[in-house]
Order: C-alpha cells, then structure tokens, then sequence
C-alpha cells in the first residue's frame, strides 16, 4: 500500500469512528448545557443501547430479518428505550439533586453508572455477546480506498441524526427552550418555559442518541459487552470538551478531529498504537491551554 | 470547582435531624471530641490482635485511602479543584520507589524525598495548565494526565511495562524490619494521623482561608491580594504530596505493582471516598475512605452481586444525604 | 444382595471413621477471578476444582477435601485482599490463579503463610522470580508457548509477523517473548501493536498491519476482544495466517468473530476435545454444571487431583513436605503428563497447535 493510500484509508477509519464520538458527546454536551451536569452515566447508555439493541434483533428477526431493515428497526427501538431510561434516570437520580453542591451530582452519576454497568455484568454474566446482523461486506472502491456499505450507512445516519438535532434545537419550540434554559435557567423558568419539561426531552434526545450509536457500534463491530460504555463515554467526554462543551457542532467537531487524531496517532512512526492515547490527550490539553473554552466553546466571563 | 452562587455551601445546609445529628449532640465539648478520637485511636491500635490478619490488610488499604482522600480533599475539597486524575500523584510515588530500589538497589528511606520531589513537580506539570481553566475542562485535563501517566507507566521499560514492577524490598527501620502485614498496619495507622493532623492545620491556616476565598469567587480573592496561581499550584503541590506518599509506602507493603492500580477507576474510588463521606470535612472524608474500602468487602460473601449492591448503596447515598454522609456544619 | 450391601456400607462407615482419624476434611483455597470480565474462566477454574474434590471424596478411603473460594476480579488489590482472606481460613494450600497481573502480588502472600500454591492458568514469565518457592506452574509458560510457535512459524517459513497485544501482564509478556525469539531467529517483526481492552474499533491497526502485509499476525492477548479483532482483519481485507495465543481458545472466539474463525491458528493447553482421557472429564463436567468446560477446566482439574496426590504422599499438609513431593511429582492428568523443573515450571510443554475449522478447534499437526 502506497503512502497515500493508507492515509486515505485512516482518514475513513478516523471518520468512522469520528462518528460514534461525535453522536455520544453530542448526549453529553446537550446535558451538560441544560442542567450543567457531567453525565458520567452516559456512556454506560451507550452500552444498554448496545444490548437492548441486540435483543431488538432477535426480537424482530423473525419479521425483519436480521439484514439493514431488521438492524434499522433495532436502531430505532433502542433509541427509544434508551431515550426513556435516560428519563428515568433524570427523574430518580439527578432531579432531586439538583440544588445539591455539583460534585454530589457528579459522584452520583458515577453510582448510576456503576449501577448499570453492574446490572448488566450480572444479567449478561460478564460475557461478551455477539451481535450477528447480515450485513454483508461489500462496498465501494473510492479511489484507492475500500469503503463498505456499513461504514456508509453508518456514517450516513450518524450525520442524519446530526442534522436532525441540529434542525430540532435551532427550529423546533423545544429546542428553543433547550438553548434558554442552557444560557440562563431562572430566566427560563420566569419566562414561563417548563424547565422540567425542556430537562426530560434533552435527556430524552441525548440519551436516544447514545442508544443508536450503541446499537450502530454493537452492528458495526459485531460485539457487545457490559464494559464498553466506559471507554467510550470516556472518549465522548473528551471530544465534547474539545469541541466545546455546551456546543452542540462543538460535541460534533471534537468527536471527529478526535477520531480523526487516534486513527493518525496510530499511523504516526513513534507514536503508534502504544501511545495513541497519550497522543489524543496531549492535543486536548494543548487545546485548552491556548484555547482554554475548547474549538468551538464561548468564550465566557465567569472563570469557575 | 466554585460553588454556584445560591447553591449552599458545607456550612451552610440546614442540620438534617438524624442518627448523626444525636450522635454529634453528645459529643458537644471539644473535651468529649477528644475523648471520642482517643477510644476511637485505641480500637485502631488493637485492631490487628482484636480481628485478625485479614481485617488488618483490610484496615491498612483503609487507611491508605485515608491518606490519599486527605490529599485530594485538599485539592478538590479545599481548593475546588475537580481533580479527576489523582492516581497520577500516587502512581508517581509508588513507581520512584519501585525502580529506585530495584533498578538502583537505594534505600526505601532515600527514595521517599526523591518521590515526593519529584510528584511536587508532577503537581506544577499538571496543575500549570488548568489554571485558567474551568472546572470541567479542569477535570478532563486532570483526567488526561491520569491516563498519560498510566500509559506510560505501561509502555516503558523502566516501570516494567504492562507486568509492573516486583520484588520491592521491604524496608528496615532502626533494625525492625518492615515486612509483615501488621507491621505495614501501623506505619499506615501513623502516617494517617498524620495526614489528619496537617490537613486540620492547613485547613486553619493563611493558606487554607485562601483556598476559601479562592474557591468561593476568584476574581473578589485576587482583588483582596491573594496570588491565585500560587494558591492553586499550592494545593496541587500539597495534593501531590499526600499522594505520593501513599504511593511509596503502598509499593513496599505490595512489594509489586502495576499499572492496574493507577487507572481511572482509582483516581474516581479516591474522589468517591472525598464526596461520599462529606467534601472539605476531615471526619467525613476519613469515613468515605473506609466505606469505599470496606463497602465491597464486607459484601464479599454477595459474590458476583457485591459490586451491584455497593453501586445501588453509593447510589441510596448520594440521593438521600447529597452532602456527603458527615452531616453539614460538622467538625472542619 | 442387601447384606452385601449392607456389609459394604458398614465396613465403608469403618474405614471412614478409621479414615477421619487421620484425615480429617482438608481445605484447599481457590484463588480466581469470579466477578469482572475473565468471570467465566475463573468460575470454570473453580467448577473444575469443584469437580475434582467431589471425585475425590467420593473415592473415599482417604482425605476429604473442600474448597474456599477468593475472588481476585483479575485486580492485584482485590487478590491481594482476597489472598490474605484464604491465607487465613485454615486452608491447606491454594489454588487457582488465571490473570498474571493479578496473581503475582499474591505470591509473597501465600509465600510467607507458606502455603503451597498450584497455579494452573497464569503463565507469564514474570511469575518465574515472583516465586518465594511456594508455587507451582502447571500451565506451560510464554517461553514453552513462543518456542512452540516458533518451530510452527519456521515451518511455514514465514519472514515477517505482525505481533498484537493489549497491553496487560499476560498478553505483553507473550508478545515481548515472541518478537524476541522471532526477530533472533531471523524473522522480522514489521508491526508490533497494542490495543484497549474493550476498546472497539481496530481499523486504524489494521490498516496498519496491511500496510505492513506480514505473513501471519499473532493476537496475544483474550478472546473478547480477539474475537472482534479476527473479525476486523478479515473485513479489512488481510488475508495472510492468523494465530492466537491461549488466552483466546474459548468457544466465544467462534462466536464473537463468526466466519472470520474459520482457519485461524491458536497455541492452546490441551482441551477436553483432544485429549482422549479428557471425554469422561468432559462429560461430567457438563452433567454437574450443565455447560460445557472451558479451556482452563482439564488443567485446573488435574491441578486439584496433583494436590490430592501431593498430601497423600506427603502423608499430611506440612508445608515443607508438602512442597517437597509436589517437587517430586511425576503425575499423569487428563492434560499431559505434570512433573517440574528446578524452577517450578512445567517439565514439558503441553502446548499443542489447533486450528479453527466449522466452529470448534482440531489439531493442526
């Protein structure tokens, strides 16, 4: 393989997986905007979106099949009961402590996440599932690149589901009262908005989102396990505050430049697989140091 | 990490009627405190003979914890620093004793200011860079240099790559050799005490009132004279410190370490030993310590169920006494 | 008939009471992570010593035995917490031990409690020095596994091998091991990656190893993320041999990377499928726990009955002796034949080379 050639094929490679960050932060950012909470169970909704994805499968294998329409109809299914335990972990969890000192919020949303993760550990036994769809391996040759449709397709609705959030926080009433109650929440609340109201959906949404990519990741690399929340809410975490936290092209932004940077770190004589990581993390603080709100972040008055 | 305006702060949360609340009625007079830290001190010393050797391994990973959540209660309690990477600081120490004694053949004693050295320069790395920065991207950095420094803790050679480090010699102390876990239960015992003793005194002094002000509204800090960078890089300095120290007695009581011990996970038990048991309290955070310790074994016989239930537990916690377990307007 | 049996039952109470006056119910500990990720191999490890005592007890005319189970989680605190737990319940000897990491803290425990320690899956080499003189390796270590993949790749003449790891105690040792002896035997070693545990996506290594385009690969570590990792290869388009290490010989591996397992090569410890002994093990493995053993059962087992063996020869459960016979032993188990070198280690390699074909593995050679 040419020099050119393997570049082209990390940048695919660093898009694709660019895409998975970007969908999980975007969760992130969005709750983090409205209720300035750390979710750090967030990740770990990723990971129930995965297995309840998976259990879509076989439940609509029978009708759907198990090829684009039946993992189609798993995305779709796992959004939703993603979205509504996301709710549910909104209502029991984080509302009540809402006037409760910020790292309280932070560590119970550290016990939620282990409570998930635990949960699932027991109820899966540990295992790693395989996550069978027949997809196929075909694709496209795009110059000297092979692209195969799952990259496309998932690439494809990663930037749908993009799009789509972009059009409901900029021109839907919700998504309006989302942006107002992220800049100044009392404000909101004296304007008559339903801040409980605007915290569920944006929970709803962020947590929908993770469950699709959950459900995408548990298709695309064909496995899913109770611990891989974790790594990836680590790894949106970090491409949200690249971006920007609290900005929604920001969380976008920094999941692919992150995605984008491992992909290349792995590439790079010296840095390789070892130190990607190392790599990814350097750039972010470089970042922050001359940019300290992040690519995309507003830059703000207050220093807290 | 600044407290909201308008969101209470330790000291000023309505006292919550409760089993605490008696039993801080009882001890009212600094005559019964001390008769309280006293007993409570003499069940630690009997501790080993009273419970045997396994509560004793137990009981000295508690107090480590001890130490460790002192120190990042520095940080974060004290200063408002969400340090999310403190693993960092006490990976630092424990590997500066691991390859000086091996790889040099030094004495474990010479090796602890070198430890220490080198995590107050640990502390200056990490903490430079977030000094303007907000408290979660504060905590990311944090994080990332937690991750950097387990990284390469397992890539090169010289911290023994992904196997570690083993066969750390255990040290001699006037001619007691430091080698049985009880012995190792009594270094940890006094060095917690004394962790707890300087903690209360940074707490009363011009540093500690300045990480007050400092956490509470920077800008109104710095125009009253206080240098915020000195302040910070204080803290972190501080933190480093206790953790490093942590880290240099927990390689000799292992005798081996790897790079399992300094992830994440860890960095987050020391942060949920800070927050469960009541940030910025020296009493609350000791207890935090031994319920993160405790908590999981004492659910051993759960097996598989114990972490759940301990996640359930934490959980239970935080919503009903968000504070922290140490009731608010507690001892400091 | 009923006096036969009648009298057969009473002389078997007899000699049992004479039995229980010299040997009375003997506790073994078994050290294995039963909660975290690796929880399905440690439970397996502990069902197999489970089975083993059961059969022994049942065979009566001698010591009884039980069984103390620690969880070590595969976490060098949690084992050591766990080891200084067993250490103190009054048992005999331990058992067990399945991540290398975790396991080599817990030597100087069980070294100075002086407890005989059968360790029957951890192999890294770095055990080897880690060891007071307590323990005992029954699983050939990376050194026998690398010298037996090296006779493998010589002939099949490859140049060149891309080597994966996951950066843990166990699969690094392998992939250090086996970059050393490759590249002084003449090969060389044109990637040489480490990936997350659990962490995804391999396509940025893949293109790597590509790009590269070794003649083989060799995955070193697990099979939940080897499995995925097979996969990933294949759909990115290398075509060369794949082999794995022991770490990654469970069944799962066929299941987590589908088709992709077809012909792929591993270094395994003898399982229950190739070891005509092994078929009565295997059977009743499953009918006491309805699912079938995993790859460290038959080793595990034999490791149990080895210790059985050992205090019977040694004519009781005093350390010195105790550590003595096994020393000494020459013990044939369903999983080879067991006897050990001055160093602890296993006399003879038990490796074998298996290949993937339908869906389980067959012997290669």
């Amino acid at each position: 393989m040419t020099l050119t050639t393997i570049l082209a094929q990390q940048l695919v490679n660093g898009l694709v997986l660019g895409s998975f960050y970007a969908l999980v932060a975007l969760g992130y950012t969005m709750v983090f905007g409205v209720v300035k909470l750390l979710n750090f169970a967030h990740g770990d909704l990723y990971m129930v979106g995965a297995f309840t994805g998976l259990l879509a499968l076989s439940a609509v294998a029978g009708t759907a099949g198990t090829s684009w329409v039946g993992v189609g109809l798993s995305i779709l299914l796992a959004m939703i009961a993603v979205g509504f335990l996301g709710v549910v972990i909104e209502r029991i969890a984080y509302a009540p402590m809402l006037k409760a000192p910020r790292l309280s919020i932070l560590i119970t949303a550290l016990a939620v996440s282990l409570v998930l993760q635990n949960g699932v550990l027991t109820l899966s036994n540990g295992q790693v599932l395989a996550f069978s769809p027949r997809l196929g391996f075909a694709g496209i040759n795009l110059g000297p690149v092979f692209i195969n449709y799952k990259q496309i397709a998932l690439a494809g609705t990663a930037a749908v589901l993009m799009i789509a959030l972009e059009f409901f926080i900029s021109r839907t009433q919700y998504g309006r009262a989302m942006r107002a109650v992220s800049v100044d929440r009392d404000m909101s609340e004296l304007m008559g908005i339903d801040v409980n109201r605007v915290i569920a959906v944006t929970f709803f949404v962020g947590s929908a989102l993770a469950g699709a990519a959950g459900t995408m990741a548990g298709a695309y690399y064909g496995s899913v396990w109770y611990f891989m929340g974790f790594i990836i809410g680590l790894k949106a975490f970090t491409a949200a505050v690249i971006g920007g936290i609290g900005s929604i092209p920001g969380a976008m932004l920094g999941g692919l430049v992150l995605g984008l940077l491992e992909s290349f770190g792995t590439q790079i004589p010296g840095i390789g697989s070892e130190w990607k990581d190392v790599f990814s993390f350097s750039v972010l603080i470089l970042v922050l140091v001359f940019k300290p709100t992040g690519l995309l972040g507003k830059s703000e008055q207050e220093r807290m | 990490m600044a407290l909201e305006p308008g969101s209470p702060g330790p000291q000023s949360v309505e006292a919550r009627p409760s089993a605490w609340g008696g039993l801080l009625a009882i001890l009212d007079t600094p005559q019964k405190r001390g008769i309280a830290i006293v007993l409570i001190l003499a069940a630690m010393v009997i501790a080993p003979q009273a419970f045997g050797p396994y509560a004793t391994v137990i009981l000295t990973n508690a107090l480590l914890y001890t130490i460790l959540a002192l120190g990042l209660n520095v940080v974060v309690g004290y200063a408002g620093l969400l340090d999310l990477g403190y693993a960092a600081f006490f990976a630092v120490g424990a590997y500066s004793v691991g390859i000086l004694t091996t790889e040099f053949g030094w004495n474990f004693w010479a090796t602890i200011p070198v430890a220490v050295i080198v995590a107050m320069i640990a502390g200056v790395i990490i903490g430079g860079p977030t000094l303007r920065l907000r408290s979660d991207y504060l905590a990311i950095v944090t994080l990332g240099f937690g991750e950097i420094v387990r990284i390469a803790a397992r890539n090169l050679q010289i911290t023994g790559a992904a196997s570690g480090i083993s066969g750390i010699e255990q040290p001699w102390l006037f001619g007691w050799h430091i080698a049985r876990q009880v012995d190792f239960y009594y270094v940890f015992l006094v060095l917690a005490v004394i962790a707890v003793l300087t903690s209360v005194r940074l707490a009363n002094s011009r540093l500690g009132r300045a990480w007050l002000y400092v956490r509470h509204d920077e800008d109104a800090a710095e125009a009253m004279g206080i240098d915020r960078v000195r302040v910070k890089l204080a803290a972190y300095i501080i933190g480093a410190i206790y953790g490093s120290i942590g880290g240099a007695f927990f390689a000799v009581n292992l005798t081996a370490i790897s790079p399992q011990s300094f992830s994440f996970q860890q960095s987050t038990l020391f942060l949920m030993a800070v927050v469960l048991g009541g940030m910025g309290k020296i009493p609350g955070v000791i207890l935090g310590a031994f319920v993160v310790v405790l908590g999981p074994e004492l659910l051993r016989d759960l097996g598989s169920f114990r972490y759940l239930v301990f996640a359930i537990g934490l959980l239970l916690i935080m919503l009903f006494r968000p504070s922290g377990i140490w009731p608010a307007g507690g001892k400091r | 008939m009923n006096l036969l049996k009648t009298s057969a039952v009473a002389s078997l109470a007899l000699a049992l009471m004479l039995g229980t006056a010299y040997a009375a119910d003997i506790k073994i500990g078994v050290l294995v992570p039963t909660t975290g990720g690796q929880a399905t191999y440690g439970q397996d490890m502990a069902n197999a010593v489970q089975l083993a005592m059961d059969e022994i007890n049942k065979a009566g005319g001698g010591n009884t035995y039980s069984a103390v189970v620690g969880d070590d989680a595969c976490d060098p605190q949690q084992a050591v917490n766990a080891a200084t737990k067993l250490a103190s319940s009054g048992i005999a000897a331990v058992i067990g031990g399945y991540c290398s990491g975790a396991t080599i803290p817990t030597l100087k425990i069980f070294g100075d409690a002086k407890l005989p320690f059968v360790i029957t899956a951890a192999n890294s080499t770095k055990l080897i020095p880690a060891n007071p003189g307590n323990a005992f390796m029954i699983n050939s270590t990376g050194n026998d596994q690398v010298a037996k993949a090296l006779d493998f790749w010589k002939a099949k003449g490859y140049k060149a091998i891309a080597i994966v790891n996951e950066g843990d105690a166990y699969s690094q040792d392998l992939a250090t091991l086996a970059q050393k002896s490759f590249t002084a035997a003449g090969g060389t070693v044109p990637a040489f990656e480490t990936v997350n545990h659990g962490e995804q996506d391999y396509s940025a290594v893949v293109t790597k190893i590509k790009a590269a385009n070794p003649d083989a690969v060799f995955w070193t570590a697990y099979d939940d993320d080897g499995g995925p990792f097979i996969k990933q290869l294949r759909e990115g388009g290398y075509q060369g041999d794949i082999y794995v290490g022991d770490g990654s010989t469970s069944a799962n591996l066929f299941k987590l990377a589908g088709d992709a397992a077809e012909g792929v090569y591993a270094f395994s410890s003898p399982t229950a499928e190739f070891l005509p002994d092994a078929k009565s093990f295997a059977d009743a493995y499953q009918a006491k726990f309805n699912v079938a053993p995993s790859s460290y059962g038959p080793l595990t087992y034999d490791g149990m009955k080895l210790l059985a063996d050992a205090i019977t020869k040694a004519g009781g459960t005093d350390s010195a002796k105790l550590i003595a016979a096994l020393q000494a032993e020459d013990y044939k188990g369903i999983a080879g034949e067991i006897t050990f070198k001055p160093d602890h280690t296993l006399g003879r390699s038990n490796f074998v080379v298996v290949v993937g074909k339908g869906g389980t593995w067959t012997l290669a050679q």
